[in-house]
């Protein structure tokens, strides 16, 4: 019986448009990773997101011709490729990893997931023991109830990896995140007090983890102890802005100022996160002597095609402050930038400079709005430290 | 043709009870699993014939080491108008310097210089870098046609000890192993155990469980040094193995790579004809 429905449907011409949600998901091994797609048709022209639990990221481009469908993803150099059959999408999501393109499974279908229940049982913040190997480190899980029902994060060290969506059946319960380049699973079985499952990154990679309900006391390290810096001297800085002038730490619209250096990529989901809040403090305290400089890590190292995506997060975040190219995205080529920072592990990073022109604190990583108190305590933390600065004369 | 069979290891009969079952029944599952292994062809195929990253574009794999010179006169490596750089790793970071300066080299990512892209891989402590032209010419890679009846779902038997030892990755790059254990197959008439490692991709930190096999149409049909396969989760714990996606390593591309030693133990006495295969130049 369902291959003739699968027959059947195989038969089906693709329904005219392709407007509206779907309900989506990639056929990775380990399980299904769920998200939503919000295609909308506008003057002719076909645009899209990729949602998890209501946090959207734009596809650069949706194309159809015929029953063929194009979901392109271009700031991963990344596609999903599926022909359309009746109300279904079945095709494939592909990237370009070192090792050679990766290819996964993908299906859709019009409409929308059901909301899943947060039960008591599982709501809350969970502390989490990733092991891989002979390796463990901590992350925290975050479970919480939002507009779209279960809904989460994961938070490590540098930062949480941006919304999942939940699922749940009966003592399991299955996370997803996809925003076009990361492609996050974690599923768990609640054990009594205990949480045991395996956090699926990519196509393969799985890591065991043992979560148990947080105590309150810190799990994951501050922010603002895994980078140091030299701050027996002013923080030196010269890269070329978007136009190519050469911009400096001591140009006069720093000098004296309290500065935040801002270290990102556009390729980067929690930079987008963590971009406008950095806009709202740069109208907030310019006026007292605040400045930012964003540095840009890009992908090609090509000044041109990085110009171009820093161009377009500029105008994206409404960006009032200059943003300078610094080079390729590694964690080497940064560093290697950088010479007085010493540990840098993640993008963002924020560095705050007093008006002596001194390192006074570096902050790794950056707690999205997906990580509720979290996010809140660093914003407030940011506003703080800012106004401190701002008061030393 | 007479095989030239290597002896497999004797396997208790308990053991051989938790082979790896064939999955042939469920048809849907087998259609799904074709048009993977399709689609992921298609996309090997396009990648290695038009990447300026192919291996296939590779003229050269160094380790840094004491340093690299890269030019056209007195290099390690002769690139054809290229003045001459020194490649040099100072502290972990890998540097490229030439007469417009010094420039770091980021993991994984290309670097131009002249014609050439210049891409630095392997560990911080082992770091290596590759030479691409992407005007070599390219070969063809060719596959066996699906055979359902060579993916297989199963347990992954945990090792004895946790152990970890230095092996070349599919791409020639030494990288640290982990001994993931091993699966049981029922091939060629009788169970073979082939030994897992978990293989580090240090550029993307992500890492698979591969198996690197031979078998009995190695040399003639398909690569001599033999083949890799990966392990995906199959859910419940077990895991595929699915001989449709072996692949060669990139040393059967190019000889800028090095050629991992095969694996002790993991011989299948027997034809393998699925995956890639491996038509040697004329």
């Amino acid at each position: 019986m369902n291959s003739l429905l699968l027959a059947l449907a195989v038969a089906l011409p693709c329904h005219t448009g392709l407007a509206g949600p779907w309900r989506a998901a990639l056929a990775l091994a380990g399980g299904e990773l769920r998200f939503s797609l919000q295609i909308a048709d506008s003057a002719d022209r076909l645009t899209g997101r990729v949602c998890n639990a209501g946090s959207c990221g734009a596809l650069s481009g949706v194309r159809q011709a015929g029953d063929s469908v194009r979901l392109e993803i271009a700031d991963y150099a990344a596609s999903i490729a599926a022909t359309c059959s009746g109300d279904t999408l079945a095709g494939f999501y592909r990237n370009v990893g070192n090792r050679g393109p990766r290819v996964i499974p993908f299906h859709a279908s019009r409409g929308r997931w059901d909301a899943a229940p947060v039960p008591r049982r599982l709501a809350g913040r969970w502390d989490a023991t990733f092991v891989s190997g002979q390796r463990r480190s901590p992350r925290v899980l975050l479970f919480e109830g939002g507009p779209s029902g279960l809904q989460g994060t994961v938070i490590s060290n540098t930062g949480d990896y941006g919304t999942f969506q939940g699922q749940l059946d009966g003592d399991s319960v299955a996370m997803s995140h996809f925003d076009g380049s990361f492609v996050y699973l974690l599923t768990a079985r609640l054990d009594g007090d205990t949480l045991r499952g395996t956090f699926h990154a990519g196509l393969s990679t799985q890591t065991p983890f043992t979560a148990v309900r947080s105590t309150g006391r810190d799990h994951l390290r501050p922010p603002t102890s895994l980078t140091q810096a030299d701050t027996t001297a002013p923080f030196h800085f010269a890269f070329p802005d978007l136009n190519g002038r050469m911009v400096r730490n001591d140009d006069p619209r720093f000098r004296g100022k309290v500065v935040l250096i801002d270290i990102f990529g556009t390729w980067c989901p929690t930079c987008q996160e963590a971009a406008p809040e950095l806009v709202r403090l740069w109208h907030e305290y310019r006026a007292r002597g605040l400045e930012i400089a964003g540095i840009a890590y890009e992908v090609s190292g090509d000044t041109a095609i990085d110009a171009a995506l820093v161009r377009r997060y500029k105008a994206r975040h409404q960006i009032p402050f200059p943003l300078l190219l610094g080079g390729t995205n590694t964690v080497e080529a940064t560093a290697a930038t950088l010479p007085q920072l010493t540990g840098f592990t993640s993008y963002p990073t924020t560095i705050f400079l007093g008006r002596d022109g001194r390192v006074r604190r570096v902050h790794a990583g950056f707690y999205g709005a997906s990580t509720g108190p979290m996010h809140q305590q660093q914003v407030a933390s940011f506003r703080a430290f800012i106004e401190q600065l701002l008061e030393e004369p | 043709m007479q095989r030239q069979l290597t002896p497999g290891r004797r396997i208790p009969l308990l053991l051989a009870a938790a082979c790896l079952l064939a999955t042939a029944t469920a048809r849907a599952a087998i259609a799904q699993g074709a048009a993977l292994v399709d689609a992921e062809r298609e996309a090997y195929l396009e990648w290695l014939q038009r990447s300026p990253l192919s291996p296939y574009a590779a003229v050269a794999q160094l380790p840094v080491g004491q340093g690299i010179r890269l030019g056209s006169d007195h290099g390690d490596v002769a690139l054809t108008g290229v003045a001459l750089h020194t490649i040099a790793n100072s502290d972990g970071i890998v540097a490229m310097t030439g007469p417009e300066g010094r420039r770091a080299l980021p993991r994984g990512r290309p670097v131009r210089l002249g014609g050439y892209a210049i891409v630095s891989g392997g560990t911080a402590s082992r770091p290596v870098v590759t030479i691409f032209d992407s005007t070599r010419a390219r070969g063809t890679p060719h596959w066996y046609p699906y055979d359902a009846a060579l993916s297989f779902a199963g347990p992954l038997h945990p090792p004895d000890s946790a152990r970890s030892r230095l092996v070349l990755s599919p791409e020639g790059v030494e990288v640290t192993a982990e001994d993931a254990g091993s699966v049981i197959v029922p091939i060629g008439g009788k169970p073979v155990r082939l030994s897992v490692m978990r293989l580090p991709d240090p550029v993307s930190g992500e890492s698979d469980l591969e198996i690197y096999f031979r078998d009995s149409t190695n040399g003639d049909s398909t690569y001599p040094a033999g083949r890799f396969v990966s392990l995906v989760p199959a859910g419940k714990g077990n895991w595929r193995l699915d001989f449709n996606r072996s692949r060669n390593p990139f040393c059967a591309y190019s000889s800028a790579f090095a050629c991992p030693a095969p694996w002790r133990g993991n011989a299948i006495p027997a034809d393998v004809r699925a995956g890639e295969q491996y038509q040697p130049k004329e």
